[in-house]
């Protein structure tokens, strides 16, 4: 299932537009700064343990948004969606499957996707050890498997449903499952045998091959999920539009900012973009064939 | 040469091997207890080590464990073994296992899948397996056969047990600190060692030199060397006292040959008086005859028949008074006489014997042994043979065998002059070198004390062994260095 079919061209066509938006933005006076900070959300979608890295992105978009900025890490998706619900979290860069769902219960609304390799897409990884004999996820039956969270997108709702349209079920297929809470210990884990196989964002997957291989290039991919749309960066419905409006200009313009880019090149994104609600539409579909 | 028994070791070599000997011992005695002692310390640090990494691991697993969270329960195994505290430790194997003996964590989990029962590879390890799951308390277990001890520890949570720590550490290092001991143990024990042979050769210099300068001078005292023989006194201790003592000894030992001498000086000087009252008797008794001949004689000019009767009387009588002053006067000239000279001396007064054997049937056995080198007092040997031989060949009247025999060896020569002769009686025995002693009738008496005498200024001895009817043995010794105040020999 070929979501995003335009690829490369989309990006080029989207610059112009993006740039005379950053520029209307800029000319806004920026909101009070006594406000408390704006909470930005991390969960398994990102590579969350670069801790600096993320302190340099929140310095950046304070000095754009003018706002003391926090980024907040919990373990779990429903941990960070409760704190979307009491209104203790502004934004969350958030697992496609779980934004859909939190879209759909009118928690969240979309505000930027990223764009990795010139593609706003990402997919599910089957990994395996190096050395394995499994050629695809058929072969890991009656193995040991990690997840990463019931709610995460691809390392959960893709591989068991990829194991029910195979004809089997999900929870009696492998030997015995575990949850990582994080695509990187589900790499791993593999890495280090703990699990035969594990299903991973394919992103974080690439960031870590070639960011920090050490894990990585122990394991190999035996199997390619269909894409979906990139984990985006949502806001909690309620959120000032203003702050939203600048939050949005400071992710789009990140590509067009020297210090931006070199950010982005650390997170081996392209940038941001906005995209129409329907990108997620294939992940929605998930949320009725394939429900946890 | 050094010979294989200890007991003919030199003390410069016993002492030194002693003290070797007794420091090795002791040091390596000490050496295994701390060598030792330190095996045991650290063997039981090692236990209580793994012990504390079990516990430890079990503290943090209890929570994934009762959760269904065999990652965490990993990476708590993980972090606290292999990458936190028991970093250092040589870890063979660490392992979290349920009360049904399954997997749920293990630093190997390739070769030792999750959620399935653990395979023990042998019957030792079956053993420990059940030995561990037995436990109810941490404590540790011998492994791999005492190559590795393992820590155990179970997981309980809330009073529950779910399951079992293993920690397996290995000893090998272990073993690697005990040989660096060892090595360091066994340095300090040749050091000691070496130390110690030093200071058993500085006794040995201390204490036997002395006891050598001691048993050389005792050996000196023993060869009757007559020079003040003392030995050195240093310190106090018990070698020096025996020093002492034996300086005492050896003074009162010169003072017993000084008063030998003084005896034997004043003994020559009776001998000499026994001897002039001899002479004086022996000449006397022709004397008389003599002089009543020529008293006779004047007394009765007239009767001319008296002359021819009594001069034969008279001439008797001084040839009898010259044979005594002739062998008194070859006594004087031999005793003092000294001439260092070869055996074949011995032979030249082969002739004179021959030359008196002419005419009584006597065969005559002569056998000179004495080898070419061996010197003796020419002089004196030769008058003493002379006089024993012309001796032996004036009792032998009705002939027979004479054998003479000289032999030597390093110390002394013998010769022995047996005969085949009528004996002499015992009773005569005793006294045949006393002066003036004749069992011939017109003998002097003085041959046989002649040879006595000169044997005697040798420093020699005779003896003489005889059986009545059967013949008569003399055995002469006299040393082959001559005598003390002699001319010594090269």
């Amino acid at each position: 299932m070929k979501v995003f079919s335009t690829g490369g061209d989309w990006w080029g066509r989207r610059t112009l537009l993006l740039s005379a938006f950053v520029l209307t933005l800029c000319l806004c006076p920026p909101a009070g700064a006594a406000e408390g900070p704006v909470r930005i959300a991390l969960t398994a979608a990102a590579v969350r343990d670069e801790l600096p890295f993320f302190d340099r992105w929140a310095a950046y978009l304070e000095r754009k948004l003018d706002r003391k900025v926090e980024f907040v890490q919990r373990r779990s998706y429903r941990e960070v969606i409760e704190m979307l619900r009491s209104g203790e979290l502004d934004f969350s860069w958030m697992c496609s499957y779980s934004f859909v769902e939190a879209r759909t219960s009118g928690l969240v609304d979309l505000v930027a996707t990223p764009v990795f390799r010139g593609r706003p897409t990402y997919q599910s990884y089957i990994i395996v050890r190096r050395d394995s004999a499994a050629r695809s996820l058929a072969d890991l039956e009656g193995k040991s498997f990690a997840y990463t969270d019931p709610d995460s997108n691809t390392g959960y709702i893709i591989p068991r449903a990829m194991i029910r349209d195979a004809g089997s079920s999900p929870e009696k297929f492998f030997r015995l499952t575990f949850l990582t809470w994080d695509h990187g210990q589900a790499i791993e884990a593999v890495a280090e045998g703990v699990a035969d196989g594990a299903a991973v964002d394919s992103y974080v997957w690439e960031y870590m091959a070639a960011m920090r291989p050490r894990f990585a290039a122990q394991t190999k991919i035996i199997q390619r999920s269909a894409e979906f749309g990139f984990p985006p960066m949502a806001v909690r419905r309620g959120v000032d539009p203003a702050l939203r409006e600048r939050f949005t200009a400071a992710l789009l313009s990140m590509s067009s900012d020297p210090e931006g880019r070199h950010l982005l090149v650390e997170m081996m994104l392209d940038g941001f973009v906005v995209l129409p609600a329907s990108q997620y539409d294939s992940v929605q579909a998930l949320l009725v064939s394939a429900p946890r | 040469m050094i010979s294989l028994r200890p007991s003919a070791w030199s003390l410069f070599i016993k002492l030194p091997f002693i003290v070797c000997l007794v420091v090795a011992t002791v040091a390596a005695v000490i050496g295994m207890g701390v060598v030792e002692k330190d095996r045991a310390e650290l063997r039981r640090a090692l236990s209580a080590r793994a012990e504390l990494l079990a516990r430890w691991v079990a503290a943090g697993s209890a929570d994934s464990m009762l959760h269904n969270d065999p990652w965490s329960t990993f990476l708590t195994l993980r972090q606290v073994v292999s990458d936190g505290v028991g970093r250092d430790d040589h870890v063979v194997t660490a392992m979290v296992l349920d009360r049904d003996r399954r997997v749920i964590a293990h630093l190997r989990p390739a070769e030792n899948p999750i959620g399935l029962p653990l395979v023990a590879p042998n019957e030792d390890e079956r053993r420990l397996l059940s030995a561990a799951m037995a436990m109810t308390a941490p404590g540790v277990l011998e492994a791999d056969g005492g190559q590795a001890i393992e820590g155990i520890a179970p997981v309980v949570a809330g009073a529950k047990s779910l399951g079992i720590v293993r920690v397996r550490l290995s000893t090998h290092h272990l073993s690697e600190a005990l040989q660096e001991s060892a090595m360091v143990v066994l340095a300090l024990t040749l050091a000691l060692t070496a130390i110690g042979s030093i200071i058993g050769v500085g006794l040995s210099l201390g204490a036997v030199r002395p006891l050598k300068r001691l048993a050389d001078a005792m050996g000196q005292l023993g060869r009757g060397e007559h020079a003040p023989i003392m030995v050195p006194i240093s310190g106090n201790d018990e070698i020096a006292r025996l020093g002492e003592a034996f300086n005492r000894m050896a003074e009162e030992v010169a003072e017993k040959q000084r008063l030998e001498r003084e005896l034997a000086q004043s003994e020559k000087v009776a001998a000499l008086g026994r001897v002039a009252a001899g002479v004086a008797h022996e000449v006397n008794n022709p004397l008389a005859g003599i002089l009543n001949c020529v008293s006779t004689i004047r007394d009765h000019p007239e009767e001319v028949g008296l002359i021819d009767r009594y001069l034969p009387v008279i001439e008797r009588g001084l040839l009898r008074i010259r044979a005594i002053i002739q062998d008194l006067l070859i006594e004087q000239r031999a005793e003092n006489a000294i001439n260092p000279s070869g055996p074949a001396c011995l032979d030249e007064i082969r002739d004179l014997i021959l030359a008196e054997v002419q005419g009584h049937s006597i065969v005559l056995e002569w056998d000179n042994r004495v080898p070419a080198n061996v010197l003796v007092n020419r002089p004196q040997l030769q008058q003493a043979a002379l006089n024993l031989l012309k001796n032996v060949v004036q009792a032998m009247a009705d002939g027979g065998r004479l054998r003479f025999t000289a032999t030597a060896d390093s110390q002394s020569l013998c010769i022995e002059v047996e005969d085949s002769g009528v004996g002499i009686d015992p009773d005569d025995l005793g006294r045949i070198f006393d002066p003036f002693f004749s069992l011939r009738r017109g003998g002097t008496g003085l041959g046989l004390w002649i040879t006595f005498r000169l044997v005697q200024a040798m420093g020699g001895s005779i003896e003489v062994s005889s059986e009545p009817g059967l013949g008569t043995l003399f055995k002469i010794n006299v040393p082959v260095e001559g005598k003390a105040d002699g001319p010594t020999t090269h």
